[in-house]
């Protein structure tokens, strides 16, 4: 079995990964992309917590693995709603770029 | 046996109804109910006569407190009480036969003029006033008619209110003697505060020596005539000369400051100096109000409140002194503004001012020497008569004409006899020639404070300044008869020719020529003299007499000496002024100077007005800088701070997604530090709290 640690670090690397591509991507879509890794990077750490939890403590495993399954849920109606916005953003401005997207300031 | 005094409370009621009627319905009478306000003051007069009968008669103080005003909880209460006394009579009759003979006047005199109802609404409102003031039993009630009055007189200073000289007139008289109206209210404060309540009946000293006091009807030298029965319950605000004894022996100066207080009052509302500058101005008000409101009573009333005051005062010499000086010092300082005027009212408007520092004077001196103020109230008696005469004269003369101008005049009393000979009676009253009743009246104060400068030495140069007043007095009022009336041509053509007014102006002018000649012999009617303490007839005046105080040769040689002085004036005049003539300094002449300094009434006016400028004006701009910069500045550094911070933080909202990112991470980090760093580091260095 993967130890804990490894996991947690490499949950934080995608984290951090989704963070800088978040930071640094200018297109919509890549956007999108990295928030679903940020996403994935969260649901891995669910998964790792809830297979190390306590024995014989069944409701932590379960909760553990129900959460990330919702998650995925939630990521896949996060990129529909995304790119659903990219869509119609892309049909106003004619661009995917969020810098042609700042009309929403002060 | 009915006691009539129960009644007093007619004699205001009567002209309180012509007020309601007047004030309410004036407009619905022909000529704005000037015969309404006439029968009014005709009631009040009739009532006013007789209740000043029966106080001479019984010579006692009817004193009723029946109605209360008010009441604390700690059990003091504040009556409307009346108050009949010897010297309130003496002013019924005052107040009530001028204002009667004025009202008259006013029928003809104010025809024409706009406002009527009004003008007799007001004239109603100050006689009740007025009245009320002389029939008022102690200082709270007293305060309330005097400011009563003032309001009157405001009103009617400022009746022509459409000429900006009226109507700043009236605004300067309310405010200076609003400033002694302050100072009396302390000294009343002072008196209520250490004298209410106390009732000491083991004290019975006398101001006056060698008398002591009995607790029951009227004796002069104790509570005789005070503002408080000397058998009133402690409920009552009470002042009775005991207590004020008691005080005096304790806190000397405390009675001291209350007497120059309740001097500062009167000051202001008898136009002494240094608060005499409003009387001079107030001359733009109708004649008829000058005549009755700034001649006759209303200027009267700060003597009476020193008059009915003046037993406490007689306990401390220096406040006594004070009063003297004061008086003494206006009468001459009075006397030279009225040399000068032009305006044939503010000549007469002067000599109110120093007859009336006259009888200042004189009350200084009889509290000094001990004795009832009867020789002041004597001569505001006199007075009262031969400057309304004068004032109703001039009237007529400015109701011919319709000039003010003494040097547009003259040659006037071939045109108005009548006019011309009552003026002539008034200003002989004035100069103090005898028979008239100017003379008895001066040479009794004169002889007065001769009296009080034997005791007090520092007392005989505001005496020497009051003969010198005498000369001065004699020499402008026939300075004004003369350039009014000798010759034989107005030296400007006037819009109207001259004529004598019909009997509705003349009756009241006769009248009042007729009381100036007899007025000087009622001290002769036992009666009368009831309602004058302190004051006897001598051989050749009235002398000064009480204890010790005695008629003598002395009072003979004051007599004669004053004549002299009016005489040398009233020749002095005649050689200036009269036969037509008009004296006017050339222009190189030494004097000059001086009767510049004189016509522009010793800078009084502009000093007060630097003082405002720089006194009160500096202050109140250092008010405003501290409001503008310190107050609202605090609150604009709380705007600026709330608008710069949001005009640089609305920065923040760049609009690009990337940079809202970044801020929330930056807050990530920030939060992560501090819970896992900062917080446990904070909670173990604070012993865990």
């Amino acid at each position: 079995m993967i130890p804990l640690d490894e996991l947690v670090l490499f949950s934080g690397l995608l984290f951090s990964l989704g963070i800088f591509g978040v930071l640094t991507r200018r297109n919509f879509i890549m956007l999108l992309i990295s928030i679903e890794i940020m996403m994935n990077s969260a649901i891995l750490n669910f998964i790792a917590f809830a297979a190390y939890s306590p024995a014989g403590n069944s409701l932590l495993e379960v909760s553990g693995q129900g959460i990330a399954v919702v998650l995925i849920g939630l990521a896949a109606t996060e990129v529909a709603l995304g790119l659903a916005i990219v869509l119609a953003l892309n049909r106003i401005i004619g661009s995917v770029d969020v810098a042609d997207a700042m009309q929403l300031k002060l | 046996m009915i006691d009539y005094f129960w009644y007093a409370f007619l004699v205001p009621l009567s002209t309180a109804i012509g007020f309601v009627v007047l004030g309410l319905g004036g407009t619905f009478f022909k000529k704005g109910g000037g015969f309404i306000a006439v029968i009014a003051e005709g009631a009040a007069l009739v009532f006013g006569v007789f209740f000043a009968y029966q106080e001479s008669l019984s010579s006692t103080l009817y004193h009723d407190t029946s109605f209360v005003w008010f009441a604390l909880p700690d059990g003091t209460s504040f009556v409307m009480g009346t108050l009949v006394s010897p010297l309130g009579a003496l002013m019924l009759l005052v107040v009530n036969i001028v204002g009667f003979l004025v009202v008259l006047y006013s029928m003809e005199y104010m025809a024409h003029e706009e406002g009527l109802p009004r003008y007799y609404a007001e004239m109603m409102l100050f006689l009740t006033a007025m009245n009320g003031l002389v029939l008022a039993d102690n200082y709270l009630e007293f305060i309330l008619m005097w400011e009563l009055v003032g309001l009157c007189s405001y009103l009617l200073i400022g009746f022509f209110w459409k000429k900006p000289e009226a109507a700043s007139a009236a605004k300067k008289a309310f405010l200076v003697t609003r400033v002694g109206d302050v100072l009396l209210f302390v000294g009343v404060f002072i008196f209520f505060t250490s004298l209410g309540g106390i009732v000491d009946p083991s004290i019975t000293t006398s101001p006056y020596p060698g008398q002591v006091c009995s607790s029951a009807g009227i004796n002069w030298a104790c509570a005789g005539f005070t503002f408080a029965p000397p058998n009133a319950d402690s409920n009552v605000v009470f002042l009775s000369a005991n207590s004020v004894a008691s005080v005096t022996a304790r806190d000397p100066n405390l009675m001291t400051l209350a007497g120059l207080l309740i001097l500062g009052g009167a000051a202001g509302k008898s136009a002494q100096f240094p608060l005499h500058t409003w009387l001079p101005d107030a001359m733009e008000g109708p004649t008829t109000v000058s005549a009755l409101i700034h001649a006759a009573t209303m200027v009267a009333a700060g003597v009476f409140l020193l008059a009915i005051t003046s037993i406490y005062i007689g306990f401390t010499p220096t406040a006594a002194l004070v009063v003297l000086a004061i008086g003494g010092f206006t009468s001459l300082f009075a006397g030279t503004m009225g040399l000068v005027a032009r305006d044939i009212k503010r000549v007469i408007a002067y000599s109110t001012m120093s007859q009336l520092g006259y009888m200042v004077m004189a009350v200084g001196a009889a509290s000094l020497v001990a004795i009832g103020p009867g020789a002041a109230m004597f001569h505001l008696f006199t007075h009262a008569f031969f400057k309304a005469l004068l004032f109703l004269s001039a009237g007529s003369i400015i109701h011919a004409l319709g000039t003010q101008d003494l040097f547009a005049m003259g040659g006037l009393l071939r045109k108005m006899p009548v006019t011309g000979y009552t003026m002539l009676i008034g200003a002989l009253a004035l100069s103090g020639i005898p028979p008239f009743s100017g003379f008895f009246s001066k040479d009794g104060l004169l002889s007065l404070t001769w009296t009080a400068a034997q005791h007090y030495p520092g007392a005989l140069v505001f005496f020497l300044m009051a003969l010198v007043g005498v000369l001065l007095t004699a020499l402008y009022i026939f300075r004004l008869w003369f350039l009014a009336f000798s010759g034989t041509e107005a030296r400007e053509s006037s819009a109207h020719p001259a004529h004598e007014p019909s009997w509705v102006m003349r009756a009241p002018l006769v009248t009042l020529a007729g009381l100036t000649l007899v007025a000087g012999f009622l001290p002769l009617l036992s009666g009368f003299s009831h309602l004058l303490p302190g004051v006897q007839w001598g051989a050749f005046g009235y002398a000064s007499s009480g204890s010790g105080f005695s008629f003598s040769q002395t009072d003979l040689f004051l007599g004669l000496v004053s004549l002299g002085l009016a005489l040398t004036g009233l020749l002095t005049a005649y050689a200036l002024w009269g036969n037509g003539r008009v004296f006017r300094l050339a222009d190189e002449s030494p004097l000059k100077g001086l009767h510049t300094v004189l016509v522009r009434k010793y800078y009084f006016d502009e000093a007060y007005d630097g003082l405002a400028h720089g006194g009160v004006l500096g202050i109140a701009r250092a008010f405003d800088w501290f409001d503008r910069y310190v107050i609202d500045g605090t609150v604009h550094a709380f705007e600026d701070l709330f608008r710069i911070a949001s005009e640089r933080g609305r920065r923040i909202q760049t609009g690009l997604v990337s940079s809202y990112v970044s801020w929330v991470v930056f807050g990530l980090i920030v939060l992560v530090f501090f819970f896992l760093y900062a917080l446990p580091y904070l909670t173990s260095a604070w012993g865990g709290g």
